[in-house]
């Protein structure tokens, strides 16, 4: 069942990235499929309506829950990080008061590797947050603000 | 998600943290001088400086009337034996600003196996100390003077036999072995065999220093010497066969820069740079010469002046200024609130962090 879900979550995001004008030889690369995967996907095939419809679920719930439900579905983060970050339907800003000590918390926090630590201040790429604020919960000095755009 | 996991391996505090990049953050009591700079600077409020056996400081001030410094000591080094700062591992965030303003290195954090002190991006205090090889004569006075045994100076002697040149010899005809020369030879270079049939002199010339005490003892004037030096001169002698060489190991983990080798340094070896400027005063009405601040300071800047005899009281702790390094430890230990010690300057490698510039802004009064 787990495997279903995962497999919806990928149809979702095939279907994301071939509104993006991607071709599906591109989208299999991104997503670490076959072509012919990707194809049977696109074409509705290989697949149950119903696993679509968990995995739409899943992806509007809040940021957080969706993050922690990707990573328990993919065994390798980086492929969790992918789909989060194709299908996240909100994008974020994150600011990093002067406050910050440089303790690498949230770099550790961040799935997304959103976060660098540079010059012993955390450095967040706005663009690579999923808005789960697991970041803004580890630091030590409330030094992060995540906000929805 | 990768699990934010602390290890603790002993209780000394030596706390890891695998992720992104390993952090280690280690203790290291033996090096602490007890300032508590790391204690005001934690940001998460990790770290107590721990009261040092407050109760023995205080019963021992009520009760001054000591007639020794040495018996004080005695009674507080039983309670002295507490870690000096206490870290709580679960508070512990490993930014590593207790390790970066640490004078000393006794709180060390290291990111991926490299101390932050190697890292450039961490300020670091412009603190050093080096004994200069070239104008070291290895006279040893630093290495007795300093409060830490962090120096060891390694020298090596010239041979005596270089130094004293002469030519001595024995007339086997005319010695009778009665081994008057090698009682008398302060060098201890004759060794006379005077047992029947197999006697024997035998002159060691590395040991002889020509002094011609044998020469003028002998009875039978079987001994002929000559010393070079107070017939020649000191022409003879060969300069770099005279020189003691040498060379000196400055141990950086427990140096606290209090510049002791510097100031008792003949020639301009020892060189000295603290990591802060400031003053120390003691209040000599509030004084009650309990002698903890004595036995906190790691610098030996602190004593009681030299007793007057047995009986008398002593009535306040010196400080040496030129010998403190304003750690404050002092001030801190100090039950009777004594000692004002102002830290002016802190000398320190810049930063790019608004944070850590704060931090160490802070420090300064």
């Amino acid at each position: 069942m787990p495997k279903h879900i995962a497999s919806g979550l990928k149809y979702l995001a095939a279907v994301k990235l071939k509104d993006a004008g991607k071709s599906h030889q591109e989208i299999a690369d991104e997503l670490g499929v076959d072509r012919s995967t990707i194809s049977h996907y696109l074409n509705g095939r290989n697949l149950s309506w119903n696993s679509i419809d968990v995995a739409r679920t899943i992806i509007d719930l809040s940021p957080r829950d969706f993050l922690r439900m990707a990573e328990a579905l993919f065994d390798e983060p980086e492929k969790s990080r992918k789909i989060v970050n194709i299908c996240r339907e909100r994008d974020f800003e994150v600011s990093i008061k002067d406050s910050c000590i440089g303790c690498g918390l949230c770099v550790n926090a961040c799935s997304m590797k959103a976060i660098k630590l540079e010059s012993l201040t955390a450095h967040a790429d706005s663009i690579q947050c999923c808005g789960c604020q697991l970041c803004e919960d580890e630091c030590p000095t409330n030094s992060i603000k995540i906000l929805e755009i | 998600m990768i699990r934010n996991l602390k290890e603790v391996k002993d209780n000394n505090f030596d706390i890891t943290r695998d992720a992104e990049e390993v952090r280690n953050l280690s203790f290291k009591d033996h090096i602490c001088i007890g300032c508590g700079i790391c204690e005001s600077t934690c940001p998460v409020e990790a770290i107590t400086l721990n009261e040092i056996a407050i109760g023995a400081r205080h019963r021992i001030s009520n009760d001054v009337y000591f007639s020794g410094h040495e018996k004080i000591a005695q009674n507080f080094h039983e309670d002295f034996d507490v870690q000096r700062v206490t870290i709580d591992e679960g508070k512990c965030v490993l930014c590593g600003m207790c390790s970066g303003l640490c004078p000393v290195d006794a709180l060390e954090l290291t990111i991926d196996g490299v101390p932050i002190k190697e890292i450039e991006a961490y300020p670091h205090y412009n603190a050093f100390s080096e004994i200069d090889d070239d104008e070291c004569i290895y006279c040893k006075r630093c290495e007795v003077a300093c409060p830490r045994d962090a120096i060891v100076i390694e020298r090596v002697l010239p041979n005596r036999a270089d130094l004293v040149t002469g030519e001595i010899e024995v007339d086997d005809e005319e010695c009778i072995y009665c081994g008057i020369c090698q009682e008398l030879c302060p060098a201890e270079a004759i060794v006379v065999d005077n047992e029947t049939g197999k006697e024997s002199i035998v002159i060691d010339k590395d040991k002889c220093v020509y002094c011609l005490v044998c020469k003028k003892s002998c009875p039978t004037t079987a001994i002929k010497a000559i010393c070079r030096a107070c017939n020649y001169g000191e022409y003879d002698l060969d300069p770099a066969k005279a020189a003691v060489t040498g060379n000196s190991i400055i141990d950086s983990e427990l140096c606290v820069y209090c510049g002791w080798c510097e100031g008792v340094c003949p020639t301009d070896a020892a060189k000295v740079k603290k990591p802060f400027e400031g003053s120390i005063e003691i209040d000599d009405d509030k004084c009650q010469a309990c002698g903890a601040c004595v036995d906190i300071c790691k610098c030996n800047a602190l004593a009681f002046p030299v007793s007057s005899g047995p009986g008398s009281r002593m009535e306040h702790v010196t400080a040496y200024p030129d010998y403190c390094v304003s750690c404050k430890a002092c001030a801190k230990a100090c039950p009777n609130g004594a000692i004002t010690v102002k830290r002016t300057a802190v000398d320190h490698t810049p930063t790019k962090s608004a944070t850590w510039a704060d931090a160490l802004e802070a420090i300064k009064d």
